[in-house]
Order: structure tokens, then sequence, then C-alpha cells
């Protein structure tokens, strides 16, 4: 009796330090992130990444970081294929175990639209359908996430001012995804929240 | 108190009471410092980040035998096995990865219209979308350099070689009938849509040894692997109409596109100088299943095609006109598989089936044949290292020809030929650094029409000595069989020879690149005949040679001027030969030494139009005189064209494109046709081979319907 409490225990234990181990990693990483140290960062979501390849957060994390990143340096050509190639890794991981979260399927429409920015004369007339398609997936699965509402619409509205048609339903989009935001409840405190700021940007160019 | 004991041991364990330090140094292959690596003992949250002199320090509690992983942005990871207890500090060397973008890559002899291919000359768009191209791929890939355009042929015809020395894969398996049916001196067209395309490779020589029985030049077309959305489109044009409809779903897709054309309203619009009794009139069909397994793409292509006309030819031999009737069908079934079998080992296999059948009515003579022609192909790819990646496989090709040709008011004769080939092949891709890199390879075949075995080498070499240029270099030999023309009378045919050197410069910087290239072909064993035409009771022999060398220019720039994309090409080709029935070695009738060519596109913003313009210019192209004493020692006039074509966007689902060719309304010639017997005054008449029409005026309409509204139709223009 007492090996099998001993047993559970010591079960409990390691489930219980692995989980803070996790927590302490993914708080680590992300502060790290945010006191703009990118490559500290990935390195750290790396490590995570590698100890559950189940879980898709990190490597969303890795791809999100490299794509912005990618955002940021769009006039160093090679620099933007090596980050958006990079984003592209961390996404095909976890499109093999999460290909149809919403979250997940932004982050490959953002990629996308990384490689339409950086050629957008190739690339425009190559990927933007397979950005609609991914965001009129996710939008299906998830239409109250506010990460999909505004995206979304943010690509919609480029689309439709360069044929100089109505931009007024996905502003009204914008709007509601601002909602969404403020109702939005992460399943755990590392899901992605992030996009209030950028929906609020957005929303006052509509106007 | 056990208990405690034991639980005191878990927490030693999960805690770990002795931390040990993991030091170390990370290097490039130079011994400069890496900063910024990431060095973690793999399954642990332990690790820690190089600094500007590549120097790492972690302490970690795990313990005994691990996995230290250091990773690096473009370079290779490294995977070490450790013990903890026994770690010493040491120096990594992290190598660069040579299957990034920035690294050299084999491209002597090889345009490449691809994905995010590093070679990339054309765009799969770029196809569609240059002027005088019609849609036709090979009108497109006559303005790049090492092709000559053989106006009254529309086939391809590349450095001195001849149409047939080209052969067309599908996803990697041969197309025996890639062009369409028509009769002498009128042009063709390859009988594939640039829609279906993702990919073309096209390489003007010294090209890998998966691919054979070419002596020329191989065309490497790849189908689409997943369409974007399901769609319906629909073209009306001044030829005819077309509807296409692909419904994707989860893992699987279809698509289906049916075309009718016919020149009648055409003809009545613009007069043309062919006769016609009964104008063209095609019907075809063609439909594509790809589906996706866990590691592979499993893709079925079928096409058919139904096409007559009926016209009145001058020949020079006859006072009247003389009429030619045809009727072709053809059939194409394409399957091919492309998949993982592990990590490492990647498998491609495939099979191909074209059968073809044409009934010629020629004056009061009827031919009628047919051609089987099958090819089965299996391909492995092992990744050795990611330096080194082996192919290797087979191919199996099998022709069957018949003909039978009855004269007026005469018996039928009847002829052909069997081929089957089986082929061996193997390669290996060598990456020695980032800046150098190899291709070694060799090919077998063996026909049943001959006794031996072609033993064919390959290599090819490539050294990147700036960051945006390279040098390339290439060497070769390829075997052909004898052309169909000859092998239906005569089976006893050896193959035809010829060997490749290959010289390439490349610059690539930023949507700007220049390519030249310097080439020598030697020709061998071509076949010779006596008389004035190939027929059945002509001697047939493997004596012919020839040669050719040259230089092409490709310069691409879509940077300087705003919206404006625009290739120049230059060729320069001297080639001579002496085969078929020629007295002595001389430039054959395709080949004119200078060609030049200009392609423009540009995009206007406020009209939602892209304004294209193609301008050809050849110099002229010899011909036989055969009242002058000297064999094939006249030329004709040089060859111009201008070809302009305007695609407006109505909306993103609408567009409306019109083209014209030969602007400048320019009378071209391709050469003569003389008169078989010389007339009363001991001269041989002649007729001008020239354009069917001087211009072609295009005018279509292209509609895509979707679920989703927002498609940019531009991907058809």
């Amino acid at each position: 009796m007492t090996r099998i409490i001993t047993i559970i225990t010591f079960f409990i234990f390691s489930v219980i330090t692995a989980h803070a181990q996790y927590e302490k990693g993914m708080q680590q990483a992300l502060e790290l992130w945010k006191n703009d140290k990118p490559t500290e960062a990935i390195a750290v979501f790396e490590r995570i990444a590698a100890v559950d390849e189940t879980n898709w957060l990190p490597n969303y994390y890795i791809a999100f970081i490299n794509t912005v990143q990618s955002f940021r340096y769009m006039n160093d050509k090679v620099k933007v294929k090596v980050l958006l190639e990079e984003a592209q890794k961390a996404q095909d991981k976890m499109n093999r175990v999460a290909l149809d979260n919403p979250e997940v399927l932004v982050m490959q429409a953002m990629i996308h639209t990384g490689w339409i920015v950086y050629d957008p004369m190739v690339n425009g007339q190559k990927l933007s359908g397979d950005v609609m398609y991914i965001y009129n997936k996710a939008y299906q699965i998830a239409p109250e996430n506010p990460r999909v509402v505004f995206q979304k619409a943010s690509f919609e509205i480029g689309m439709a001012s360069y044929f100089g048609q109505d931009t007024k339903p996905m502003c009204a989009q914008l709007e509601k995804s601002l909602e969404l935001f403020a109702n939005f409840k992460p399943e755990t405190p590392f899901h992605p929240t992030w996009g209030l700021d950028r929906a609020q940007e957005e929303l006052a160019k509509c106007k | 108190m056990k208990t405690v004991l034991q639980l005191l041991v878990c927490f030693t364990s999960l805690f770990g009471f002795s931390q040990t330090q993991i030091t170390g140094a990370v290097q490039d292959e130079f011994g400069q410092p890496i900063y910024g690596a990431n060095i973690f003992i793999k399954g642990t949250y332990d690790g820690g980040i190089s600094d500007e002199k590549g120097n790492f320090k972690f302490e970690t509690t795990a313990s005994g035998a691990q996995i230290l992983q250091i990773s690096f942005l473009s370079y290779e990871t490294l995977i070490l096995k450790i013990t903890i207890e026994n770690y010493q500090p040491k120096k990594y060397i992290l190598k660069e990865n040579v299957n990034t973008l920035d690294a050299v890559v084999v491209s002597a002899g090889t345009f490449k219209a691809g994905d995010n291919s590093k070679t990339t000359a054309l765009k799969p768009l770029d196809i569609v979308t240059t002027a005088g191209s019609v849609g036709n791929i090979i009108g497109a890939l006559e303005t790049l350099p090492g092709t000559q355009t053989v106006g009254e042929s529309g086939r391809l015809f590349v450095r001195g070689g001849e149409s047939d020395e080209t052969q067309t894969f599908v996803d990697g398996i041969r197309v025996a009938q890639p062009y369409g049916a028509t009769a002498n001196n009128l042009p063709t067209r390859s009988r594939f849509s640039p829609f279906l395309f993702d990919g073309v490779t096209f390489s003007t020589g010294g090209y890998s040894a998966e691919y054979g029985n070419a002596l020329s030049s191989v065309l490497l077309l790849n189908t689409i692997n997943e369409p974007v959305q399901s769609q319906t489109d629909i073209s009306i044009m001044s030829l005819g109409v077309g509807l296409g409809n692909t419904q994707k779903w989860e893992k699987s897709s279809l698509t289906f596109n049916t075309g009718y054309i016919n020149f009648a309203p055409y003809q009545v619009l613009v007069p043309q100088k062919i006769d016609w009794n009964k104008p063209v009139q095609a019907y075809s069909g063609e439909s594509v299943y790809r589906r996706k397994f866990k590691n592979g793409l499993l893709k079925v292509y079928g096409a058919l095609d139904y096409t007559t006309f009926d016209i009145n030819q001058k020949d020079v031999n006859f006072d009247a006109k003389r009429s030619i009737a045809i009727q072709n069908k053809n059939f194409y079934l394409n399957t091919s598989y492309k998949g993982y079998l592990n990590d490492n080992l990647q498998l491609q296999t495939g099979f191909g089936f074209g059968y073809g059948q044409n009934e010629l009515n020629l004056a009061n003579d009827l031919l009628q044949n047919n051609e089987r022609a099958l090819h089965y192909k299996l391909k492995f790819r092992q990744t050795i290292t990611n330096r080194i990646k082996l192919n290797f496989g087979g191919d199996f090709f099998h022709t069957n020809f018949d003909e039978n040709f009855t004269p007026a008011a005469s018996n039928r004769f009847d002829y052909g030929y069997q081929n089957n080939m089986t082929a061996l092949f193997s390669e290996a891709e060598i990456f020695f650094s980032k800046k150098v890199a190899m291709n070694v390879g060799l090919r077998s075949s063996k026909s049943n029409l001959i006794s031996d075995y072609t033993l064919e080498p390959r290599v090819s070499f490539a050294y990147k000595v700036a960051e945006n240029s390279q040098f390339s270099m290439a060497y070769g030999n390829f075997n052909q069989t004898a052309n169909q023309d000859y092998l239906k009378f005569n089976t006893h045919l050896d193959y035809e020879k010829t060997q490749h050197y290959i010289f390439n410069y490349m610059y690539n910087k930023d949507k700007r690149m220049l390519r030249a290239e310097a080439y020598y072909k030697r020709y061998a064993d071509l076949v010779k005949y006596d008389g004035n035409l190939a027929t059945y009771d002509s001697n047939y022999n493997n004596n012919g040679y020839g040669y050719a060398k040259g230089i092409d220019l490709f310069w691409r720039d879509n940077k300087t001027i705003k919206n404006l994309d625009y290739w120049i090409s230059y060729s320069y080709i001297d080639s001579e030969r002496d085969y078929k029935n020629y007295s002595k070695e001389v430039t054959p009738s395709f080949i004119a030494n200078h060609n030049f060519s200009v392609v423009t596109k540009y995009w206007v913003d406020q009209l939602k139009s892209q304004i294209s313009a193609t301008y050809t210019f050849n110099s002229g192209r010899p011909y036989n005189n055969p009242n002058s004493a000297d064999f094939m020692n006249e030329k004709t006039k040089s060859f111009n064209n201008l070809s302009l074509s305007w695609a407006y966007l109505v909306s993103q689902q609408k567009i409306l494109f019109f083209s014209v060719t030969n602007v400048l309304n320019a009378s071209n010639v391709f050469g003569y046709q003389y008169a078989n017997t010389p007339d009363g005054n001991g001269q041989f008449q002649r007729q001008a081979v020239t354009q069917p029409a001087n211009q072609f005026f295009f005018v279509g309409f292209f509609w895509t319907i979707s679920d989703n509204k927002k498609t940019n139709n531009l991907n058809n223009l």
C-alpha cells in the first residue's frame, strides 16, 4: 500500500513539477519577448517545444515572433526570407498537431501575408487566394475568435480598397472584433491574446 | 520511515541537489564565433545562448545520458549525445545550411519557372502574359535564349537541334505527343494549357541523368499540387469557348476543363492566306484528380482531344491546289505519386500512356497512323546527409507505331515499328559548402532495336564567387533513338548521339538577373538517307554528324522602373550538320545565326491593366536553291515580329484580354519550297513558306466564379 501511495505521490509530484517548469519557461519566454529580446525568447520557446511536441503553443510563438520580426525588417530581403522560413518551419510542426485550431490557421495566414508583402508581384497573385481560404476556414470554426475576425477583416480591407470597393462591411467586422477582444478568455494564460491595439489602429483608419 | 526515505529520493531526483554547469563555445566553419545560438539539453528547460564571443554557460539538473542540441538560424542543427557527469567544455562548429535560398545552385543549361526556385527566369504567370504567346507554353519559351523561332513549325528548336530532340515530361512522365495536329508548314501548338502548371523547368542542355532519349533539351512541366479553392471558370474567346470546374475537398480535388474551338467565325472576319474547306475544329477535355496522403501526393491527369480540318494548299509541283484533310484523336493519361517512405527516402513513381491517331487525306491518297506510347518510371531520392543526396531509379518506355499508306487507286502499304527501351539512372547531388556544389550522374539505356547499351555520364559543377554571382559548368553525353519518320521505314538505325559542354555565369540580385551561357555541342551518328524524301525505299545509315556552338544572354529586370517588368534575350549560334539527304555539312534551314527578343509587361494601376509587348528579331535562315550550284547557300530576309496584348481586370473575377501579333504587318518568309523538277526553261520554280496570316487577333473574356468572391483573377491573365 505504501508503495502505491509512494508511486502516486511521485507521479503527482513529477507532473506538478513539470507543469511548474513549463509555466516558468513560458512566462520567462513571454517576458523576454515583451522586453524586445526576440532571439532569447525564441531560444526558450524552442526548448519548451522540444520537451512536448504535442503542445502547439511554443511553436506558435516561434512562428509569431519570426513573422512579426520579418515585418520589421522588410527592407532586408535576405533576412526576411530566413525569418519567414523559420516561421513556416514552426508552423509546419503546429500544423501536424493542431491543423484546425483557429489560432494556428490565423498564424499560417499571417506567414503567407508576410510573403505577399515580401514580393507582391509574385506572391500576391499566388497566395492571396490561399490566405482568404484559410481565414474563411478559421471563421467557420471560430466566428467568435477576435483574431480571426480582425485579421480576416483587415486582409479583406486591403484587397477591397485596391479594387475601389466598399470597405464598410469589413469595418463593421473590425468593430465587432473589438467587442470580441473585450470578452475573450484565453484557455490558459499562455494562449494568444494579442491584437486589440492593432485592431483599434485599423479601425481608426476606417473613419 | 521507509516511505519518507523513498519520498526524499524522489525529491532528489526531481529537483536535483547536484547542478552541473555546461559550458562551451560555438563557431562557424571559418572559426568565427556565432552569437545567439541556442544551446540546450533536449527534453529539459535547461539551456543558454551563446554570447558575442560564441561562449555559452548554463546549469542543468539533468544527469546521465542526454542530448545536447545547438541550433542557429540558417545553420545545420547540431545534435550530440553527452553524459552530464563526464561533460567537458568544448568548441562546437556549426555548418552553414546548404538548403537555404542563398546557397549555390547547379544552374548550367537550365531555366526554371518555379515557385521559390533560385534559378527562376520565368514565373508560371509569365507564360500566359507574354504578348504573342497566345497562351501557348512554347510561344513564351521562344522568348528565352537558346531557342529558335521556327514560324512554320511552332515546335521547340533548341541550340541547333531538331524539334524532336526535345522531350516533354509532365510530373516526371514523358509525353509522347506534346503537340497538336497540323499539316505541312502550318504551325502547331502545345497541347497543354499553361493554367495547369505551377512549375516549368526548361533545360537547354546538360540536364540530369534522370532524363534521357533527348538529344538537345527537356521541358519539365509540373501540375499544380493543390488548387486554392472550388471554382468555375468560363472563357469566351474569339476562337471558341471553354468551361472549367474545380472541386476541392479536405484531402483531394478534382478539376474538369472542356473546350471547343472553331476558327470559322474568325476566318470570316480576318482573311487568311489559307484556303479552308473546313476550318479547324477541336473538342478537348481534360481532368485532374489529386489526393493527399499522410506522406505523399497522388495525381491523375487525363486528356482527350479531337481535331479536324480540311484545307487546300498550293504546292509548287502542281498547278491546282491540293487538298489536305486531317482528323486527329489523342488521349493522354498520366498518373504519378510522390511521397516519403521515411524521413530520408523519397519515392516518385508514375505511369503515362499516350494514344494518337491520325487520318490524313492528301488529295486522293490516304495516310493513317496510330501511336501507342507508354512510360513507367520509378525513382528514389535518398538523403544521405544534409549535403549529399542520391537519386536513382529506372524508366521503361514502350512505343508502338503503325502506319499505312494507300495511294489513289493502288494497294495499301503497311509499316511501323515497336521500340521498347529500358533505362537505369543514378545521380548524386553533393554540396561541398554553401559555395560549391556538384552533380555526378550516369544513365544507361537499352532499346530492343539496337544491340548496344548506352553509357551516358552527366556532370555539373557550380561555384558561387560572390554574394550574387556564380559560375556553373556542365558536361553530358546524350543518346536518342532515330526519328519516327525514319524508324517506321527502317528499324536498323543506331542511336543518334551528342555531347554537351556548357559554361554558365549567373548574376541574381533583387529582381535583376543576368545569365550568360556559352556552349559547344557535338553531334554524331545522325541519320542520313538518299533521295528527295525519306521513304520506304530510301537507303538509311547513321553516318551523319554535326556541331553547334554559341552564346546565350538573358537579362531580366523588374526593379529599375516601377511596375515595368522586362527581359531581353540574345542568342548567337553557329551550327552545321551533314544529315538527312544533305550533300555536305551546312547550316540547316531551321537555324538563324542571331536571335533577339524583348518582352515587356507594364502594369497600369489606374487602368487596372497589364499592357505587354514582345518584339522578336531573327536573322535570315538558309535555304537551298537548286538553281544554284552551291548547296544551301542562300538566306531568307530577316524575321521581325512585334506583338501587343492588353489585359484588363474588369473586377476581381473578370478579365478582358486583347492581343494582336505582328502589329507592324511584316511579311515574314520562313523559307522556300522548290519544285522537284525544273520547268521548260530548266529553272526550278519556287514558292515562299510564309505565315498563315500576317496578323493574329485574339479577344477573350475570362470569368471565375467561386464561393469566395475575393479571388484575384489576375492568376489567370
